[in-house]
């Protein structure tokens, strides 16, 4: 049965699936009071520029998801010593650090046409590039050490202080300060204080879009996560063929 | 064909990113191949 599972073209489907996510994030009208199932509801405030969620919201959660499975590979590694848990936790932080990139970028663009400017130190902008630093530093640990057993204890004790503190800047800073940046979409009752901000009200389509470009994301998420494991486990096992050479 | 994509703008931020998700899928196949043939030549 499993084996049916993994012979299915889940790459080929996953590729069908993002495409008609990207179309219909993109081509779908959006409109004042949505009568068609066809039609998105305009965000007062946003308009057109509220599409931007298909694609900064995934990037946001894919990093959350890439450095909370980097803190839980650490924590593997930390117990049983395994390499390959290194070369896991490894690869899921860079994908991490390649997403929140994507977010901070996507933000960026579209501060420049709701705010005025690509950068504004909101307190948004501020957390992630904080993260930023954060991830960028265990990439400076890890090419600074060249045992491979040091590095990637090392590695793995700093991944899961990262993991540890990451929610605070991703999840709490930002809400405990006043931001311009729209309302969180799990926080409904959320406000940002004084200053007013526009608040996402999805109909069912856009839901239904934003659910699945969420999906899509991850399956590409997972895809590129595999393929870096991968690569790793080939480089791992040729340095420990060439250790035994020696 | 230009008129249409003047007024709607969206479309052209549409073929854009089309264009970047089929090369990032372009890219990732590439990679697959290259790392599948890596694994074989590490088995033998």
């Amino acid at each position: 049965m499993s084996g049916k599972i993994r012979a299915l073209p889940w790459k080929g489907l996953l590729g069908v699936w993002t495409t008609l996510v990207i179309v219909l994030s993109l081509a779908l009208p959006m409109v004042a009071r949505p009568e068609h199932w066809y039609e998105f509801p305009i965000v007062p405030g946003l308009e057109d520029k509220a599409r931007i969620i298909f694609f900064h919201v995934p990037t946001a959660w894919l990093s959350v998801l890439a450095f909370v499975s980097s803190m839980v590979y650490g924590i593997r590694y930390l117990r049983r010593k395994d390499l390959h848990d290194d070369v896991r936790s490894a690869s899921a932080a860079g994908l991490g650090l390649l997403f929140c990139l994507l977010a901070t970028v996507t933000g960026a663009i579209w501060a420049k046409f709701s705010w005025g400017a690509f950068w504004n130190w909101d307190p948004r902008q501020t957390s992630i590039f904080v993260l930023l630093l954060i991830y960028g530093a265990y990439f400076a640990l890890r090419s600074a050490v060249e045992v491979e057993e040091k590095r990637a204890t090392l590695a793995a004790v700093y991944s899961v202080i990262a993991g540890v503190v990451m929610p605070f800047f991703m999840f709490v800073i930002p809400r405990v300060l006043e931001s311009l940046h729209p309302e969180p979409l799990l926080n409904l009752e959320g406000s940002a204080g004084s200053i007013p901000v526009p608040k996402l009200q999805m109909n069912t389509t856009m839901l239904a879009v934003f659910l699945a470009s969420l999906a899509g994301f991850t399956g590409v998420y997972y895809w590129m996560w595999t393929l870096r494991v991968r690569a790793g486990t080939v480089e791992l096992r040729r340095a420990t063929e060439g250790e035994d050479r020696d | 064909m230009t008129e249409f994509l003047a007024a709607n703008p969206l479309y052209i931020v549409l073929g854009i990113v089309l264009v970047i998700w089929f090369a990032i899928v372009g890219y990732l196949m590439r990679l697959e191949r290259r790392i599948h043939d890596l694994e074989q030549s590490n088995t033998r």
